[in-house]
């Protein structure tokens, strides 16, 4: 035989799928192969569409043309509603977005009612790495005086550190040089707290009384001490307390209840609480 | 006529890098660290164009920032000063043609300035001084510039000799003996 080994072989598996595919073919529903014809059928459909709009066009190719004119002004028309539509559009999503930035002060003012305040949107953030403040739209023309208490939805921000005409600086409670006087709300015991380098969101609880009981999850609030903020506002919770050999050099980790990360808009208490 | 131009495009070039520094790479950052674009800025006027320029451009937008986001007046001032200042000591003794050079130089002016500006914070506000977050921090930042330099590299080098045959009236030649 002229035919080698291999050839044969090639010959025995071709000859194998053939009867498969037969096989297959011969017992199998036209139905349920519809998707191959749905290719078949995609692929001639559109030349046979452009072939029959083509053999329409010449026959009626009066009309094609006298239509143009016509096409042309309508075409004219709608881009005129077009562009008015996506105006109103756009006026449409500023005041959503106003309208959703109004009912946050609704819902801070009604949060804090005992003081009056004014909002202010964030517009520039420290570019240092080591220092934390910010910089709010308000400013003296707004009533604004520097130690000024500054709050948020959530809780204690900071404090005016600096005013100008229509601005004011502010120091949050995360910058490290910045010290709040504060109690645990469980036993009432007044603390310490700092800001941290670690991150944006831990603050340190130093100057813990050495009989004091300290819980995770306990809330901390301001204590009202040293004359800059007032009593009873919020900052975060007991993250984690860090037992050391003296009793007295202990500390505890202390997650603000504000998100510094996403802050947007703030309340600047302008009068101290009316008791 | 040039130099005064020179002048009003590297004022423009700080506003650009403050608009910068203050939008984008406050979420552009490595791990929530952000760069200092400003260190990278005077130490390459100072490089280049020399000292006096250096030093004069570094306290007047240190101060610009102090007075816009900063919490004591003036430190930033001296700080960008200072190393607008070394700049043109530094070229006399390290060559700019190499990368790494100009590498280690922002590296190194990266970690005085923040060392300048911590100490400072410290000293004037009080507050816990934290060795190892600061240094992760400052390791971080260096990176970060570095990082910035070797992308800018090209730039910061058509941009500076030009600026530097105009100022100190280098002639092309000499640059080949």
């Amino acid at each position: 035989m002229y035919k080698n080994k291999k050839t044969g072989v090639i010959g025995i598996i071709i000859t194998i799928i053939i009867l498969i595919l037969v096989v297959i073919l011969s017992n199998t529903n036209i139905q349920e192969i519809s998707y191959i014809e749905n290719i078949f059928n995609s692929i001639v459909m559109p030349i046979q569409n452009g072939i029959t709009y083509l053999k329409n066009k010449i026959e009626g190719n009066d009309s094609f043309f006298t239509d143009i004119d016509q096409l042309r002004a309508e075409n004219e028309d709608l881009k005129q509603k077009n562009s008015e539509l996506e105006q109103s559009l756009r006026e449409l999503e500023i005041i959503k977005s106003e309208n959703e930035t109004l009912k946050e002060y609704v819902n801070l003012k009604d949060k804090y009612p005992e003081y009056e305040t004014i909002p202010a949107y964030i517009i520039n953030r420290d570019i240092n790495n080591f220092t934390k403040t910010i910089v709010i739209n308000a400013g003296e023309k707004d009533g604004i005086k520097p130690n000024m208490t500054v709050i948020e939805d959530q809780g204690l921000v900071g404090f005016v550190l600096s005013t100008t005409e229509n601005t004011a600086k502010i120091q949050t409670i995360i910058d490290t040089s910045t010290s709040v006087s504060s109690v645990l709300n469980s036993s009432r015991e007044t603390i310490i707290v700092n800001g941290t380098l670690e991150d944006n969101s831990t603050l340190k609880a130093t100057y813990i009384p050495t009989n004091a009981t300290l819980v995770e999850n306990d809330s901390v609030e301001t204590s009202g001490l040293g004359g800059i903020y007032p009593k009873g506002i919020h900052i975060g919770t007991i993250k984690q307390i860090v037992d050391t050999k003296n009793i007295t050099d202990r500390y505890a980790y202390i997650e603000t209840a504000v998100d510094f990360e996403k802050l947007e808009t703030v309340l600047v208490i302008l009068n101290e609480p009316v008791e | 006529m040039k130099k005064f131009l020179t002048i009003i495009g590297i004022i423009i070039i700080f506003f650009i890098i403050y608009f910068l520094q203050s939008n984008f790479f406050t979420w552009f950052t490595i791990a929530g660290i952000m760069p200092n674009l400003f260190v990278i800025f005077i130490l390459t006027i100072g490089l280049f164009i020399g000292k006096k320029l250096g030093f004069v451009f570094g306290l007047l937008f240190g101060i610009y920032l102090d007075l816009l986001v900063g919490k004591s007046i003036g430190i930033s001032g001296i700080m960008l000063g200072l190393i607008g200042l070394v700049g043109e000591y530094l070229d006399k003794t390290f060559s700019k043609d190499s990368r790494i050079t100009i590498m280690l130089i922002v590296a190194t002016s990266t970690a005085v300035y923040e060392i300048g500006i911590y100490a400072f914070q410290i000293i004037k506000w009080g507050g816990i001084i934290e060795i190892l977050p600061f240094i992760k921090i400052l390791l971080i930042e260096i990176i970060f510039n570095v990082i910035i330099t070797i992308i800018l590299y090209p730039l910061i080098q058509k941009a500076g000799y030009g600026a530097e045959n105009l100022f100190k009236n280098k002639t092309i030649l000499t640059r080949y003996f």
